[in-house]
């Protein structure tokens, strides 16, 4: 009997301190007031991934930049509708005639977050230079890349000279991988650091759980006035449907990228909860390769592209109005959009496809294969695909593989014919030399193997000349001869969709998908400064 | 028996190592590198490059296989790529949120299940019997995924009784941790539950139906005391098999449940780390289950020998 007791009591024992968890602390700042979610001024805001690196060096998906931008400033940032650079950590800026040196000047009286090493004092020309190599030199993606060296040059100034004139370095600075850092947070939490982040921003990173939230509290010092919010909590929520649902019981008041069945739930939720969409910097579309197989004939391809009636495609992938019909290899919220390129965009003609196929030599069709990564919009569309080409006599096989098999296989040029989502910046560059370049044909960008010196000669001089209008004129040329070529089907931009409960007051969605709390348009005064109605 | 434990001991030496090489064999022949995986879209060629020299991902398998055996047996498990933190680290964090919700279920699904299933081998053909079984039926058969979210649309949504995700605190109050583990636990109790409930049943059944428990009704031993204390212990052992496999198949529930319910533990870890092609993790994720597999089975073999002494694993000879 006694036994029986025994193991009753360390059965007991065990579950309570199962029960009791093991929350990690991260980090000692200040906590500003109570538990999570037990005050009116916490917004609570679901990310569809789960973040894991927060350096900024080592920082990889859009879902970390998220609370990057939280916690760290930047040199300058987009503003709100991403047409202008605003100053942030540089009050002005002045470029070389020849696009190779920046001079910065920096602001002053701004002051890193009272945490364990940098103790809150004032960010110097020193921490500028300091954050910008070590990103030129350490950042896993090399995001600034075309920096040879940052130094310091007055007191207040820091001079950036690049490796050769490069108009995206301007862009680059505005990436969350580019943000300012204190030295000695860095040195002092070593390899931690991303467990650890701090930097000059708006909101302190009070505790990181991996796979379920980060919370942040408001950083009362801040240089451009303190945030409305008193605490921030992203959760990681990765099934949108659970992310409606939990907009609907009033666990999170924001949910982001939502799709496909949870953009419905959330427009018939009701009760404060609205459906947001913004036109995103995202194209989707089909790429088909350049250099093997059948489709390295452009008349193939061209056949391929207008064997396809992509405004059905659209209605049956998009039931909830989530997309834009797409016509150009870049977003409507680029500055490089040229609607005049539109009309190159393929035509449905199936008559004409299979005339072009017969002239190719391929009147009795062939076989290809078309991947996809596993995600049901992309399965769906390349079952569509399969039977529209099926007119033409292509037998055309399906390979559905995680995004880490699919990768690879476009990587490789293995791919004959793949469909997938590009969104970056709205300079030109980071959509046209991704896609087009022919140096980047063994990256997923220029996966099919396009190659052409016209385009490869047109998007050089883009790139080393700073007029905008230059360079939009040089991005037109380029688009041109890569639609001529036929070199996909740029079918759809997608929109942000993002449901919001309406206690939550002053947010505004951006194209490039950052949610931003505090703002300025003029990098002095707040201009939008989101907070929760009680 | 001691003797037997350390020779069943001994034996799952070659089967770890087994599950070692097979999961190192198969990350490396699906396509894909963590390299670019975790760089994302936008990494160039070069950044990809050089990013399999930092991970030593650019040295031949067969020295990245030995170097592997060579720091597990000394206890290191690798730096996992994508959350750059050691991998037993990683795992050791997520144990207790696993098991926080899979001992709760188990032990939800062992009281609820055995005490059904006995209660209907007891009422035989009666209308709970039908209706239990008929449960039980639907409950093996339910797929988890449809029943998580069908749970968080009841509870959750239209009654507002329950949250939905996340692994809550008992730091913020008490029923914030049990509120979180409810519906979790329910979703990942319902299949060990429903199987308990047939195992008991059909077990309970053969036993009371024996000569043996005849015998001691003519005896005149009391109903309860023949149940409690005969029935009952006789009809132990399928149900500890059951068990033995009910506790890993909970591990391998948490997976799903864990991703419906953003449940951070070890389901979401090896999730993350497959998709990430997070070579280390899915090794040291995949070797703890394989652990845990391993020790249940031992210990279901060393409950037989408790349960029933005749069982005997030195080999062939009978007592």
């Amino acid at each position: 009997m006694m036994k029986k007791i025994l193991a009753l009591a360390l059965a007991c024992a065990m579950s309570a301190g199962l029960l009791a968890g093991c929350g990690s602390e991260n980090n000692a700042t200040p906590s500003t007031d109570g538990p999570d979610g037990a005050n009116g001024k916490t917004l609570t805001v679901s990310l569809s991934a789960s973040p894991a690196k927060l350096d900024p060096i080592h920082y990889s998906g859009a879902y970390e930049g998220q609370i990057i931008q939280q916690v760290c400033d930047r040199l300058v940032e987009y503003n709100d509708d991403m047409s202008k650079f605003v100053p942030s950590l540089a009050t002005s800026w002045t470029v070389s005639d020849d696009g190779v040196t920046y001079v910065f000047q920096i602001r002053q009286g701004v002051h890193f977050q009272n945490t364990k090493y940098a103790q809150g004092r004032e960010m110097t020309a020193e921490d500028v230079a300091y954050s910008l190599n070590r990103s030129a030199q350490f950042s896993d993606n090399n995001r600034l890349s075309m920096l040879d060296k940052a130094e310091v040059t007055g007191d207040w100034e820091v001079t950036c000279t690049l490796k050769s004139a490069n108009a995206s370095f301007m862009t680059a600075l505005t990436d969350t991988g580019n943000s300012i850092v204190a030295k000695e947070e860095v040195e002092g939490w070593g390899d931690n650091f991303g467990y650890n982040l701090s930097g000059t921003g708006a909101f302190y990173l009070d505790k990181f759980e991996l796979d379920e939230q980060a919370i942040m509290s408001a950083n009362a010092e801040y240089w451009l006035g303190k945030p409305a919010l008193e605490k921030l909590v992203f959760k990681f929520i990765t099934d949108p449907n659970q992310a409606a649902n939990a907009l609907q019981t009033g666990a999170i008041d924001m949910a982001t990228q939502l799709s496909g069945e949870a953009i419905n739930t959330v427009e018939k939720a009701g009760n404060g909860i609205e459906l947001v969409k913004v036109e995103d910097l995202k194209i989707n579309y089909i790429r088909f390769n350049s250099q093997k197989g059948p489709t390295a004939d452009v008349r193939v391809r061209q056949a391929l592209a207008e064997a396809v009636d992509f405004e059905a495609v659209r209605s049956a992938l998009y039931q909830y109005d989530e997309v834009k019909a797409g016509y150009l290899p870049l977003p409507y919220g680029s500055w490089g959009y040229d609607a005049s390129l539109e009309s190159l965009a393929p035509k449905y003609d199936v008559e004409h496809a299979k005339k072009l196929l017969a002239e190719a030599g391929y009147a009795n069709g062939f076989d290809l294969t078309i991947n996809v990564s596993n995600t049901e919009e992309r399965k769906t569309l390349a079952t569509m695909l399969q039977g529209y080409w099926m007119a033409l006599g292509i037998n055309a096989q399906v390979a559905v593989n995680e995004w880490g098999t699919f990768s690879d296989t476009v990587c490789s040029g293995n791919s004959d014919v793949y469909a997938m989502s590009w969104s970056w910046y709205p300079d030109p560059y980071f959509f046209l030399n991704k896609l087009f370049a022919s140096n980047e044909t063994t990256a997923i960008g220029n996966g099919a193997g396009y190659v052409s010196d016209y385009v490869d000669e047109m998007l050089t001089q883009a790139f080393s000349v700073t007029d905008i209008e230059e360079r939009a004129e040089y991005y037109r040329k380029a688009m041109e001869q890569a639609m001529k070529d036929y070199t996909g089907v740029y079918y759809a931009n997608p929109y942000g969709m993002y449901g919001i409960n309406d206690r939550v007051v002053d947010f505004k969605p951006r194209a490039d998908g950052m949610l931003i709390f505090v703002t300025s348009e003029d990098g002095e005064t707040i201009s939008r400064n989101v907070s929760v109605a009680d | 028996m001691l003797k037997t434990a350390l020779k069943r001991i001994v034996q799952c030496i070659p089967t770890l190592f087994i599950v070692v090489m097979f999961t190192f064999i198969l990350t490396r022949i699906i396509p894909g590198s963590p390299a670019a995986t975790i760089l994302g879209p936008q990494a160039s060629a070069a950044d990809i490059a050089a990013m399999e020299v930092k991970l030593g991902l650019d040295q031949p398998k067969l020295q990245q296989f030995v170097d592997y055996i060579g720091n597990i047996l000394q206890g290191d498990f690798g730096p996992s790529y994508m959350y750059n933190q050691p991998v037993l680290d990683l795992i050791a964090e997520r144990i207790p949120s696993t098991l926080q919700i899979t001992v709760v279920a188990l032990i939800i699904a062992l009281i609820v299940g055995v005490g059904v299933g006995m209660f209907s081998a007891l009422h035989q053909y009666s209308a709970f019997d039908y209706v239990f079984m008929i449960l039980a039926l639907v409950g093996v058969s339910m797929p988890i995924f449809w029943l998580g979210l069908m749970l968080v649309n009841l509870f959750s949504v239209q009654l507002g009784w329950l949250p939905n995700l996340g692994r809550g605190s008992f730091d913020i109050s008490f029923w914030d941790g049990i509120s979180h583990m409810i519906l979790p636990c329910i979703c990942l109790a319902t299949i060990p539950m429903a199987t308990f409930a047939r195992i008991t049943r059909s077990s309970m059944l053969e036993v009371i139906h024996s000569d043996s428990i005849k015998a001691l009704r003519a005896r005149g031993i009391s109903e309860r005391n023949i149940i409690f204390k005969h029935a009952l212990k006789n009809a132990l052992p399928p149900i500890v098999t059951v068990l033995g496999l009910q506790i890993a198949n909970c591990f391998t529930g948490a997976i799903l449940t864990e991703s419906i319910f953003s449940w951070p533990g070890m389901g979401t870890l090896i999730v993350n780390a497959i998709t990430n092609r997070d070579y280390m993790l899915i090794q040291g994720v995949v070797l703890f289950f394989a652990l845990v597999f391993v020790i249940v089975n031992l210990l279901v073999d060393l409950a037989y020998m408790v349960i029933n002494p005749r069982v005997s694993y030195e080999g062939g000879g009978s007592n």
